[in-house]
């Protein structure tokens, strides 16, 4: 068997492509190498780290072990996608920088694409849903502490916004 | 990772007549998140993949009083973990769930690509298992209806044929005075289950006596473990303090589990003792007030 | 000068906004036209003879472009301790014969890495098997295997570049002993005479990966006709990175030009200079195309470096009171296949030591020895670690047999403010009295220790010092700070920004020195054509020197910048304040110029002087030439910080696991530049610490690394972290930028102390070698029938 390309429709942050690819693509590769959008990460490329999160469809999934054909048809967002175009960030990306929510900013991608599908999917979450569904986020540098408190600051503003 | 042809099957039908075509070298492809990483090492090299993921009659959760509950194969962890209905009938799932590797996993991933990895650390197999779970199998000559018990025969290894796609797990509408309860241990929080266990208690209505008992451990042996001697020590017994101790202290000695970087055979059957002994415990108060 | 605005702030770090969008380039995104991938051929086999290599099947496959090995690189030597007593042995590719398990063999480029990946299958390597030996004892054993020869120099050391004039000579390993250090001071036969209470113990600390989440990569591109290398790499001070690219492929340093990425982690595993990094170079000048090498994690885990294992026997006596009298340490480090930095952290686990306590009568020897593993480099606090988790369960443990409370133990025997240690270091600034005083209080230390073992509750104590850089190597820093037509600042320093918060840090240090805010200051940073010298990242240096060079300079441009300003205002340079980018009189604010005003006076009436500042830095002025590792004699740092950290855990006595409660970190770091940042480190070390002391330990068996990777290495993960407190203990650094010091790798070590001896205070057993996995508790805690 050759492996011969195919193509597939996928809207990534927005945008329509139609791209012919080899179906071992990884949505990754997809990512990084066809679209140049390098700054989902890859950090163990054996689905045990999270670095690679993106959002498809509106949920969480790591984008290295997801093959590319799979997305065909779908919405992808990677954190090139998060602030808009004339450079207003996230509330989250924002509570981030505020929080000094990161340190060498590695995984920091794949953190910010969990917490933003998570508070999507979470209108109130506590601290130890936060937690709990960070668990697939791996970061060394930070500790943790000062993004769980990032994250709650968005939960808390959300809150009081909505009162 | 090699090179491989891909078919994205529309339909169930579809599916089983291209794996009864590619059979010798194909591979089902439901969520990857076992796969891809296998793919990646060549710990496999198909030279076809058949991707399942997009069937939608696949991806149910149903429920009736009388038949049970029945979940497609393709239904995610996620969608099984907050599923109300689950959560209401059979909470013991949607607790099991939420210790199922990490939220971007459970999205993606599958119930039945989760039973057909037959990872001996896997952790819905036990609780299903402690259900009495049933699977349903078809392939292009028709479809059959096994106790998930008797699914796995070896590490990685089931009695699915390779043309033979799992369609959906079903389970007996919950069962009265009955509590089904699922502990874990582990070193850290969301890492490799040392040992994980389901324990299914029926208790004699308003009484302290136990009907059934059904125990199931993951990580024990090359398969989902159901003990014989230590479930049946605990039926048509009052569940005492040292009764429910030598059943767990049975539990034990029906393991065969190996060594590897996480835990020492000899110690994860000490840890067989303590969590199986916490989950008959916990099982049975809950099964005291259902 | 101002009431400080800029530093001593949680300001929003300068490299936030990249790194949050996705924006921020670190090297794996870096992608050049035409750009080839290699992969690395890895020794199956811990000890072997190369008989033979066999590349034509390789070669033949489509998309492959070439492959090299050890005949291609032969001779090529390299190391992080490179001296004229140990000559460097490290080699890209292995040539005659193999040393550890996942040692380089071969390299392919191909057009992508899958291709280079399967040409790797296609390889035939001969080996003839050797006899390995894993354990360090029994490496040191007569008649155990040979893992090195005499071990030559090929080229001159730093040293002798640096003209530091002594003569190399090569060395041979007899019985596999890498380096030694003897460390003696006062007299320990008569110190251990005059002790009340001798107390003898072992402990060990296993081999840990750094684990920084960006695995090690690197981009490099040659350029035929300038005859130069272009690199973009994983590293922590290019300078190091660029002399070995310089030393090993012979290319004049300045044709190697470093260019700025932002590394994902470092904690010490990204300095030495790596296999695949020469290799990179060399395929990029042989073949005259971008050449790109991505390391798998399991490449990180298994082919590069990771903490040194330590087996140490620590032997102290003490006077009733508890007054230390003698301490006598032996130290085995399991280097693994090559030395690297083995002889530098066998020499810093005393180090590290002396600034903290008074021991009076020391005696330190170590031992580093070759095994057939992988080896070693720093991780963050290397060689203390290690120590401290000897020292400070033994101190506990005293404490526990003479009836001693181990703070006040702690304070007895402490430094003080002012002292001067043994080899000639002064301490200016010695906030840890305070830090014990006050991790004890936020632990509830008075009501809870001794007093929770019913409840299977604890609490202990560790401490730490750390220097803040030293002088190895030239080891110094410069910077520039450049005043612009808008009155802003650019400044241009070489420091690398790998999470620490440098970029951040030195911002704000120029823009205080010069009343600005961060946002008027542009930085070039890290890229070694466009940045002065630059040595100091590394060591802890990176604040105290790097920073300190950039304050010089800042300041010399505020000189400038108000000698200029007086001359207009005709006013007194010390009546002349600056802020928002003008000089002003004290006196009457309304009486100002701006900077744009003063800079085009100045180029006006001074042949064009656009007002450039200009500083440097060097870790210890006082001293010219380096201290002695193996004699430990002369000057060291200039500065330490110093951590006390308490931790209080539960454990599960019928499964063995340890839950940590609550950590509290009380350092002194000297003034914080960035308050938030500082916490950022402190965190992580707590959580850091706290995976050491409980379940991080790279495991093998016979030399083949058996977790080598995330699923079977463990590390703290959101749901792991305990509470943690953080408290600032700072002590003034009359010598530090602004009084800043070491902030960044001093918490690790005392972190894991106190959780291990926590563990005591809630069950009565010592377990001294970590981690302490549940299974480890467990069996300590049936061994002692607890
Ligand atoms: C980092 C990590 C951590 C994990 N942690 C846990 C954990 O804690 N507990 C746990 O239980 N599991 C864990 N898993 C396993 C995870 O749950 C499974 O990988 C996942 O459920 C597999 O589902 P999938 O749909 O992705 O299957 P795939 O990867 O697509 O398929 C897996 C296998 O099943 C076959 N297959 C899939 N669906 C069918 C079907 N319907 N009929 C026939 N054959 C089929 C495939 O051919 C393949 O051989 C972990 C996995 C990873 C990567
Ligand atoms: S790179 Fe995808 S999970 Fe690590
Ligand atoms: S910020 Fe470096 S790994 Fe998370």
């Amino acid at each position: 068997m050759n492996g011969s390309k195919k193509t597939i429709n996928v809207k990534v942050n927005g945008e329509s492509y139609e791209l012919s690819i080899k179906p071992k693509m990884t949505l990754l590769q997809l990512l990084r190498n066809e679209l140049g959008l390098t700054g989902t990460k890859q950090a163990c490329m054996d689905n045990s780290c999270g670095a690679c999160t993106v959002i498809v469809n509106k949920m969480a999934v790591k984008a290295c072990s997801v093959l590319a054909m799979q997305v065909n048809g779908k919405e992808v967002t990677s954190v090139e996608g998060l602030a808009s175009r004339d450079g207003k960030l996230t509330p989250l990306q924002e509570a981030f920088l505020e929080h000094s929510a990161f340190q060498c900013g590695f995984c920091t991608p794949g953190k910010l694409m969990s917490s933003t599908a998570m508070l999507e999917e979470m209108s109130d979450p506590t601290e130890e849903d936060v937690r709990r569904d960070m668990e697939g986020n791996l970061c060394r540098c930070t500790g943790y502490v000062q993004y769980l408190a990032a994250i709650m600051a968005v939960v808390r503003q959300r809150k009081e916004g909505s009162k | 990772m090699k090179d491989f042809e891909y078919f994205s099957a529309s339909s169930l039908q579809e599916a089983c007549s291209l794996i009864s075509q590619y059979k010798d070298v194909g591979k089902v492809l439901a969520g990857g998140q076992s796969l891809i990483t296998l793919l990646r090492q060549k710990l496999i090299s198909p030279t076809c993949l058949i991707d399942i993921k997009g069937l939608k009659e696949l991806d149910y959760i149903e429920f009736d009083k009388k038949s049970g509950l029945r979940i497609g194969a393709l239904t995610t962890h996620r969608a099984i973990e907050k599923s109300p209905l689950i959560q209401e009938k059979y909470n013991v799932l949607s607790e099991m769930e939420k210790s199922v590797a990490s939220v971007q996993t459970r999205n993606w991933g599958t119930i039945g690509g989760n039973l057909c990895s037959a990872d001996p650390i896997g952790d819905p197999a036990p609780s299903l298992i402690a259900l009495g779970a049933k699977l349903k199998l078809v392939s292009a000559k028709g479809e059959r209806i096994v106790a998930l018990e008797e699914f796995f025969t070896d590490y990685f290894t089931t009695i699915i044929e390779p043309d033979e796609i799992l369609a959906e797990i079903q389970m007996p509408p919950p069962a009265p005075n009955t509590a089904v309860e699922y502990m874990k241990f582990s070193t850290i929080e969301a890492g490799i289950k040392i040992v994980s266990t389901s324990v299914a208690i029926t208790v004699e209505a308003g009484s302290d006596v136990c009907k059934d008992a059904k125990i199931v451990m993951s990580a024990v042996a090359p398969i989902p473990l159901v003990t014989k001697k230590a479930a049946e020590m605990l039926k048509g017994k009052k569940l005492t303090d040292d009764v429910i101790e030598e059943a767990a202290k049975m539990a034990a000695s029906e393991t065969d589990p190996t060594s590897d970087v996480h835990a020492s055979a000899e110690y994860r059957k000490e840890i067989v003792k303590v969590l199986v002994k916490r989950a008959i415990k916990k099982a049975f108060e809950k099964a005291k007030k259902a | 000068m101002n009431e400080r605005s800029v530093v001593g702030k949680p300001l929003p770090r300068v490299d936030g906004k990249a790194k949050l969008t996705g924006k921020a380039k670190f090297t794996t995104d870096v992608v050049l036209p035409g750009m080839l991938h290699a992969k690395l051929l890895r020794s199956p086999l811990p000890h072997a003879k190369i008989r033979s290599i066999d590349t034509s099947k390789a070669e033949k496959l489509p998309g492959v472009v070439a492959v090299i090995t050890g005949k291609d690189t032969w001779g090529i030597r390299y190391g992080f301790v490179d001296t004229p007593n140990y000559p460097a042995e490290e080699r890209p590719i292995a040539e005659d014969k193999v040393r550890f398990i996942g040692e380089t063999v071969a390299a392919v480029a191909a057009i992508d890495p899958d291709t280079a990946e399967d040409a790797l299958d296609l390889i035939e390597v001969d080996y003839d098997p050797l006899p390995p030996v894993f354990d360090p004892v029994e490496a040191m054993k007569d008649g155990a295997p040979q893992i090195h020869g005499e071990i030559t120099r090929t080229t001159s050391c730093a040293w002798e570049d640096w003209g530091v004039a002594r003569k190399s000579h090569s060395y041979t390993p007899v019985n596999n002993v890498a380096a030694r250090v003897l460390v003696t001071y006062g007299d320990v036969e008569k110190g251990f005479a005059e002790a009340d209470y001798v107390r003898e113990d072992r402990s060990r600390s296993p081999g840990t990966s750094h684990m920084a989440m960006e695995p090690h990569t690197m981009v490099a591109s040659w350029d035929p006709f300038e005859q130069k290398l272009d690199v973009w790499m994983n590293h922590m001070a290019y300078e190091l990175k660029r002399y070995w690219l310089h030393k090993t492929l012979d290319i004049p340093i300045t044709k190697i030009r470093i260019h700025k990425t932002y590394v994902g982690g470092a904690f010490g595993g990204k300095a030495p200079c790596y296999d695949y990094e020469v290799i990179c170079g060399f395929l990029a000048r042989k073949l005259c195309k971008p050449i790109k090498i991505e390391l798998t994690r399991e490449e990180v885990f298994s082919s590069c470096r990771n903490s040194h294992r330590f087996d140490i026997n620590i032997k102290t006596g003490v006077k009733k009171d508890g007054t230390i009298v003698a301490q006598h340490v032996s130290v085995i480090v399991d280097a693994g296949a090559y030395k690297c930095s083995a002889p530098v952290a066998m020499f810093l686990s005393h180090a590290m030591c002396d600034p903290c306590i008074d021991r009076k009568n020391v005696r330190h020897e170590g031992v580093a020895v070759y095994t057939n593993k992988n080896f070693n480099f720093a991780r963050r606090g290397h060689g203390a670690p290690q120590m401290r988790l000897a020292a400070d369960c033994q101190y506990d443990q005293i404490c526990e047999d003479l009836g001693l409370d181990p703070v006040e133990f702690l304070l007895k025997n402490l430094r003080k403010k002012g002292d001067v240690c043994p080899n000639g270091d002064r301490l200016d600034s010695y906030g840890l009295p305070e830090a014990i005083k006050k991790s004890a209080e936020a632990i509830g230390w008075k009501e809870k220790r001794g007093k929770q073992r019913d409840k299977n509750r604890g609490v202990g104590i560790g401490i730490n010092g750390m220097f803040s850089g030293s002088g190895y190597w030239p080891f110094a820093c410069t910077a520039i700070v450049r005043l612009n037509h808008d009155g802003t600042i650019t400044l241009i320093e070489g420091d690398c920004e790998f999470g620490q918060g440098a970029d951040t840090a030195y911002s704000q240090i120029a823009a205080e020195c010069l009343g600005l805010s961060l946002e008027d200051v542009t930085l070039i940073s890290s890229d070694s054509e466009l940045c002065p010298m630059n040595y100091s990242n590394f060591l802890s240096g990176g604040l105290f020197v790097g920073g300190g060079a950039v304050y010089n300079a800042a300041m010399n441009l505020r000189e400038k910048i108000l000698r200029v300003a007086s001359e207009v205002m005709r006013a007194k340079p010390e009546d002349i304040e600056l802020k928002n980018r003008a000089a002003f009189l004290k006196s009457n604010p309304k009486r100002s110029y701006t900077f744009t005003e003063l800079m085009r006076y100045h180029i006006q009436k001074h042949l064009g002087d656009p007002l450039i500042g200009y500083g440097y830095k060097k870790a210890v002025p006082e001293i010219e030439f380096y201290p002695s590792l193996s004699k430990g004699t002369g000057r060291f740092t200039d500065a330490y910080g110093f951590t006390a950290s308490t931790a209080e855990v539960e454990v599960d006595r019928e499964t063995g696991r340890v839950r940590v409660l609550k950590i509290v970190v009380a350092d002194d770091c000297g003034f914080e530049i960035n308050t938030a940042a500082i916490k950022g480190q402190m965190v992580s070390q707590a959580v850091q610490g706290m995976g050491d002391a409980l379940f991080e330990e790279i495991m093998d068996d016979e030399g083949r690394v058996l977790n080598p990777n995330l699923v079977d290495y463990e590390v703290p993960r959101a749901f792991d972290i305990p509470e943690i407190e953080v408290i600032d203990c700072s002590d003034y650094e009359p010598k530090g930028p602004f009084g800043g010091k070491e902030a960044g790798e001093c918490a690790r070590a005392a972190v894991i102390s106190a959780v291990v001896n926590a563990i005591y205070d809630a069950t009565g057993v010592r377990v001294m070698r970590i981690p302490v996995t549940p299974e480890r508790m467990f069996n300590a805690l049936k061994a002692q029938g607890k």
